[in-house]
């Protein structure tokens, strides 16, 4: 249900969704296609952790911001050093940090 | 002066025979003072002749029977008839007879012997016969029926001649030694299964030399040293404490408190698992002697459901989050398509539809959601017409957190829609709702929400949030494919989806989609 927000709220704001994935392996298909320029993780995949597909966002020099219901001190290992925002979440903060780590997008305070 | 040879001969000859009977007067003189004579026969003129040395000893005799009657042991002769020639005072109270009573009584009718073992008897009587003494324990049964336990000593007493002349026994009572001895056993044994078979470990420590001298079967079982392993070794040796110094600060403070409490110790097992345990270590005294003894209880269990409370609550939290978020996205979506003058409305009525698949997650402790349930939780307002105008039918099966949350939510965007435009618009339109699992080498769960009967239906304009709940929202939920067509009699959804997607591994419930997230 979230997804189904982001991707509105993302595309209305101007990006474009390279994909949208449920489980662990289809986000690591999309990864995989290299045709993302960001990409916005929820550290928890139908109960399956995130993160393969952060260290493989990681090897390929992409950035991302880690979304999540676990507090930022649960969040260890591959999403270290990672933006991590809480749910809930404002979409504009969700927006300003996807803009922020996106090489070329300056930060627009909001 | 010159000897002659014979007669020098003769003299030596007489001196030797001389020297013989001196010495054999000289041990003669010696049994008479130690009292190993009682009389001399002296070889006279007139024939032999007895002199009894009785006269001699009457005082040491009159001393001997005083003594005897005054002895705590009781005394019995018997003579070669086994009839009483002597009992002394504390026979007389040991027996319940007096003196004069027993005196001439053969001695069974005083008490009745009986034996611990089979044997014992055969045994004594060879003793009396071999040895001519014999020394045991039996039980003496007195004539008003007590049992006593007694140590005799049996002497056989012999005649002048050398024929035995009767029996003399000196007997002990020794019932109370006896029953306290087998108190103490019985304690010990008692003491000794407690300390065998607590489910908690002990060891016994001496303060001295801070050694372990004993540890019970379940102190081996927590570490996996062996008895022989700990006894001999000092605390610190099986890593409580850590080291030699605490070791000695743990005796010293003990010395001092009597008692030490440590609620949380990680203990290492010989194979170096760690084993938490809590430890309360006493010093007290036994039989004078001090001693520390340390219960150690294995506390892993009690642990584990800590860590398994903290756990929880951190999931708590973080599917409180998820909801929130969930209700944010919700509240998004409901503002952006929807009339703002009913966004209110509409937005209380998908909380309460969220809110109706959470009470059904909490009361199967997040092992899954009945359809059933799930399909009569969203039509709840409905109630009434269940089995006329809205027909639910269906196996059971379980449905995942996900899938749960994804179809709750169509069902309720379903139920809005039929309520506001379709079948259930009307006083007779119907639904039927239905699912079941293909009995397939890959299973397929499908679900379908079929109306008839209500107004004439037209697809709607503009893709609302409604739609995309239906739709796209519920194929993510159980990655699946769904279909709505909007037929002149009817709207018709179906879903369909592996079943591994949208069931729950386990129908028994025991280890499933604890961690599925709500989204």
């Amino acid at each position: 249900m979230l997804a189904f927000m982001l991707e509105e709220l993302l595309t209305d704001a101007g990006f474009e969704i390279a994909g949208v994935a449920m489980k662990l392996e289809a986000a690591l298909a999309i990864v995989a296609r290299g045709v993302c320029d960001a990409a916005l993780l929820d550290a928890n995949l139908a109960g399956v952790s995130s993160a393969p597909a952060a260290a493989a966002l990681t090897a390929l020099g992409v950035p991302f911001v880690v979304l999540s219901g676990y507090s930022p001190e649960q969040q260890k290992g591959a999403f270290s050093g990672a933006l991590c925002l809480q749910k809930p979440c404002k979409p504009e903060r969700i927006i300003q940090a996807l803009r922020g780590v996106l090489p070329g997008f300056p930060v627009v305070p909001s | 002066m010159t000897v002659k040879p014979r007669a020098r001969a003769a003299i030596v000859q007489e001196n030797d025979g001389l020297r013989v009977r001196l010495e054999e007067a000289e041990e003669m003189l010696r049994a008479i003072r130690g009292g190993e004579v009682d009389a001399l026969v002296v070889q006279g003129t007139s024939g032999p002749r007895i002199y009894m040395l009785q006269g001699q000893d009457a005082e040491t005799n009159r001393i001997r029977g005083e003594m005897l009657a005054n002895v705590s042991d009781a005394v019995i002769a018997v003579d070669g008839a086994d009839c009483v020639t002597y009992l002394n005072a504390a026979a007389e109270r040991l027996y319940g007879f007096a003196a004069s009573e027993a005196l001439g009584l053969v001695v069974t009718a005083l008490r009745e012997t009986r034996w611990h073992h089979p044997g014992d008897e055969a045994a004594a009587r060879t003793a009396l016969w071999e040895h001519g003494e014999w020394r045991g324990e039996n039980i003496h049964v007195t004539r008003d029926g007590r049992e006593l336990n007694v140590e005799s000593g049996v002497t056989v007493l012999r005649a002048l001649d050398g024929q035995t002349n009767g029996m003399l026994a000196v007997i002990r009572d020794v019932t109370e030694r006896k029953l306290h001895e087998h108190n103490v056993v019985v304690s010990e044994i008692r003491y000794r299964r407690l300390f065998e078979t607590a489910h908690d470990g002990v060891i016994v420590i001496d303060p001295y030399t801070r050694k372990i001298v004993d540890a019970n079967p379940f102190m081996t079982r927590l570490l996996g040293f062996s008895r022989d392993e700990l006894v001999g070794r000092e605390l610190f040796e099986i890593g409580l404490p850590e080291d030699e110094a605490e070791s000695q600060a743990i005796v010293r403070d003990l010395k001092q408190f009597n008692q030490i409490r440590y609620d949380n110790l990680p203990l290492r097992s010989r194979e170096g698992r760690r084993q938490d345990v809590e430890v309360v270590a006493n010093l007290y005294e036994a039989s004078g002697q001090p001693v520390i003894q340390c219960n150690i209880r294995d506390i892993s269990e009690r642990k584990r459901a800590e860590e398994q409370v903290q756990l929880l609550l951190a999931e708590v939290n973080h599917r409180a989050k998820n909801l929130l978020a969930v209700v944010q996205a919700v509240a998004h979506q409901t503002a952006k398509y929807g009339d703002p003058v009913t966004f209110s409305a509409r937005l209380s009525d998908r909380i309460d539809a969220l809110a109706a698949g959470q009470d059904l997650l909490v009361r199967n402790l997040w092992q899954g959601v009945d359809v059933a349930d799930l399909v009569e939780a969203q039509l709840a307002h409905f109630k009434e017409l269940f089995g006329t105008r809205i027909l639910i039918d269906g196996p059971r099966a379980l449905l995942t957190t996900a899938a749960a949350q994804g179809i709750g939510m169509a069902l309720h965007e379903l139920t809005t829609n039929a309520t506001k435009y379709g079948a259930l618009s009307n006083g007779d339109g119907q639904v039927r709702i239905a699912w079941q699992t293909s009995a397939t080498a890959k299973p397929m769960f499908s679900m379908s929400w079929l109306e008839d009967g209500g107004p004439k239906v037209a697809a709607p304009t503009r893709n609302g949030f409604g739609k995309i709940v239906i739709g796209r929202m519920a194929e993510a939920a159980v990655d699946g494919v769904v279909e709505v067509v909007f037929a002149e009699t009817g709207l018709a959804w179906t879903l369909s989806a592996p079943a591994e997607n949208a069931l729950a591994r386990s129908e028994a419930g025991v280890s499933t989609s604890f961690n599925h997230d709500a989204r």
